[in-house]
């Protein structure tokens, strides 16, 4: 039997059903367990979170290695990536403004010194503000994000982590023209492409087109499906796009959901074709939105990589 | 021997009404979320009503053409076996025009025996193994079992496991928490009464741990004519007698009886039945057949139920006896 090629990780959205309404897995040892389990029991190996989960993981378990240790016991090898939750503000936190890169950079810093333990890899981030609050985006604000990432980049390497950029279809850099400059503009030693396959598609970006033209960069995987292309203009849409877009209520789906216009199984090819190995993320955030619920949708998804995506590239 | 046990897992839990789990899609979904989870066998559920698309042959033929295309469609989605078929002839039937049949009622007794064929064969016609009756109504209805009646229910399910057994399947009893049966001795002599060769029992082991059984010890005294499982957990037992009470499928296990209890039924490992020991048990015994694991009436999402289980027999009952996969 060959080693497998890729590793399953699943970006954690979750939300739980509990007698008090719906509570996130990080509020009891309990139930993080479960949680764990289950996305244990579909064949996923490591766990993405927000970076605002550190504190409760070390509250649950004491520190952050014990919170490794109980994840391991149960199948899962680690917290792969940490998605850092910035609250973009031209007054303290805006990449394109270049007087805030030193808040930015420093927050970055505390994240990267106190995550240690988990096994972290990819430090992820949206490398841009909400696109209402960038544009006009101009050559010089796609030039300040460059030099911000540059610099968070070489500092996360120096923890042994890639910073990688998730191109949401609201943020500043979202265009095909805009993903290149940025790409040409960063160190391709610091600076990494996290591939969020339904939000390039929901920007008018083909993720195999994207990902055949930066697979030298891309260093993480969000996989999800969509079903819209954003053709009125819902990215610019005020205060937030996502949850209050017309062109849906529900942006985003696992993986083989019907009507999804994301092609995993060409990005699958395209993967292989490239000799990707390594860890590739599954992520369905908001899968509750018009009555889903989480552990259909990661179950439904890892049906969609043991019966389909495995037999094309594992 | 160990190789020969097949794990599988039921479809009950998903259909929670008439509107549940009546869209070719919903169960497309939940056979997916089934495979996704490492079970590729299920066990049916014999259903009545236009909205259970796999609970009766006419349906199936409806809406998949026939027994041989549903059998397709269900390994396109990864599920490559149907191990049983449940069948509880005190549940009214649109199809065949009653309001529940006892099998301790000899007049009832042709009707339920060309019930119990039309599911047998389809069963057979999928591939199946074993029809797994519910051999008593609940005690509430029935009252406390005499030999006169026992006689009755045994000649009962002589002719049902007579009739699959023509169709090359077994027949399991599948003895649950409100049964009239209530215990050992009458399980013991029930089992003098049925033919060994084509009627066995199915231990289901959260069930029989709310009547206050120890499956363990149940199964070490039953084993030979053991030839089913349902794998489920039990989360209290039913300590003040409320089998007794009327309705107790409501007042009882619904409404959780005087304790108000909960949930009776559980994920396995998060309650009182010793899995591993039952397994033990099993290997040593050299048990070959199916183990159907079920969510009954688990809470909400249907999935992680399901995902829970799934890791517990990974991680937990295939780590700690080496049990195969498959």
């Amino acid at each position: 039997m060959t080693t497998p090629k890729l590793r399953w990780a699943y970006m954690d959205h979750w939300r739980i059903d509990t007698p008090q309404g719906q509570l996130s897995q990080y509020t009891s040892v309990k139930r993080f367990d479960a949680f764990l389990k289950q996305i244990s029991a579909l064949g996923f190996e490591a766990i993405e979170t927000f970076d605002f989960h550190l504190g409760p993981l070390r509250e649950l378990f004491g520190s952050l290695e014990n919170a490794r240790a109980f994840m391991q016991e149960r199948g899962i090898d680690r917290v792969l990536s940490l998605f850092h939750a910035v609250m973009y503000d031209e007054r303290q936190s805006a990449p394109h403004v270049r007087a805030t890169h030193d808040h930015i950079f420093n927050y970055a810093q505390h994240i990267m010194r106190s995550s240690a333990g988990l096994g972290v890899q990819n430090f992820i981030v949206m490398p841009a503000g909400l696109y209402y609050d960038v544009e006009p985006v101009t050559d010089d604000k796609l030039r300040a994000c460059a030099e911000l990432w540059n610099r968070v980049g070489k500092m996360t390497l120096d923890h042994g982590v890639k910073t990688c950029c998730h191109h949401e279809f609201f943020c500043g850099i979202r265009s095909a023209e805009q993903l290149r400059k940025f790409y040409e503009w960063t160190d391709p030693r610091y600076v990494f492409l996290c591939l969020d396959t339904a939000q390039h598609v929901i920007a008018g970006v083909d993720p195999v087109d994207l990902y055949l033209e930066l697979h030298e960069r891309c260093a993480a995987f969000h996989m999800k499906d969509t079903k819209h292309v954003d053709l009125v203009g819902d990215y610019r849409r005020k205060p937030d796009a996502e949850v209050m877009a017309t062109t849906t209520p529900r942006w985003f789906h696992e993986m083989g959901t019907p009507g999804g216009l994301v092609d995993f199984p060409a990005l699958m090819a395209a993967m292989k074709e490239c000799g990707f190995e390594g860890w590739v993320g599954v992520e369905h955030d908001k899968a509750d939105v018009g009555g889903g619920n989480y552990p259909e949708s990661t179950a439904l998804a890892a049906w969609y990589i043991q019966h389909v995506l495995k037999k094309i590239y594992a | 021997m160990n190789g020969q046990i097949k794990w599988a897992y039921g479809v009950n839990q998903w259909k929670a009404g008439f509107t549940s789990f009546a869209r070719l899609e919903e169960i497309e979904r939940a056979l997916k979320v089934t495979a996704a989870c490492g079970f590729d066998a299920v066990e049916l559920n014999a259903g009545s009503g236009r909205w259970d698309p796999i609970g009766r042959p006419e349906n199936i033929a409806i809406n998949f053409g026939s027994a041989a295309h549903f059998r397709l469609k269900l390994a396109e989605l990864g599920i490559h076996r149907v191990s049983s078929t449940f069948f509880d002839p005190t549940v009214m039937s649109f199809e065949e025009l009653h309001f529940g049949l006892m099998s301790t009622q000899p007049a009832d007794r042709d009707r339920i025996v060309a019930q119990a064929r039309i599911h047998a064969g389809m069963l057979a016609e999928v591939g199946g193994d074993v029809l797994v009756v519910r051999p008593f109504p609940s005690f509430w209805k029935e009252g406390a079992l005499d030999e006169t009646r026992m006689a009755a229910a045994a000649a009962c399910w002589n002719a049902v496991g007579a009739m699959a057994a023509s169709l090359g399947l077994k027949t399991a009893l599948h003895v649950d928490a409100l049964s009239a049966l209530r215990t050992a001795d009458e399980l013991d002599r029930l089992l003098q009464l049925c033919d060994s060769d084509n009627v066995g029992l199915a231990i289901d082991t959260a069930e029989l741990t709310i009547a206050g059984h120890d499956v363990v010890a149940l199964y070490r005294r039953f084993h030979e004519r053991v030839l089913h499982f349902h794998f489920k957990d039990a989360l209290a037992v039913d300590t003040l007698g409320e089998y007794r009470l009327p309705n107790a499928e409501r007042a009882m296990i619904a409404a959780g009886g005087e304790r108000e209890v909960q949930r009776w039924f559980g994920e396995m490992g998060s309650g009182l039945v010793d899995f591993p020991a039952l397994l033990a048990a099993m290997r040593e015994l050299g048990y070959a057949g199916w183990i159907v694991v079920e969510s009954d009436k688990g809470p909400e999402p249907i999935a992680s139920g399901m995902m829970l289980n799934a890791w517990y027999r990974r991680h937990v009952l295939e780590r700690a006896g080496d049990l195969s996969l498959r």
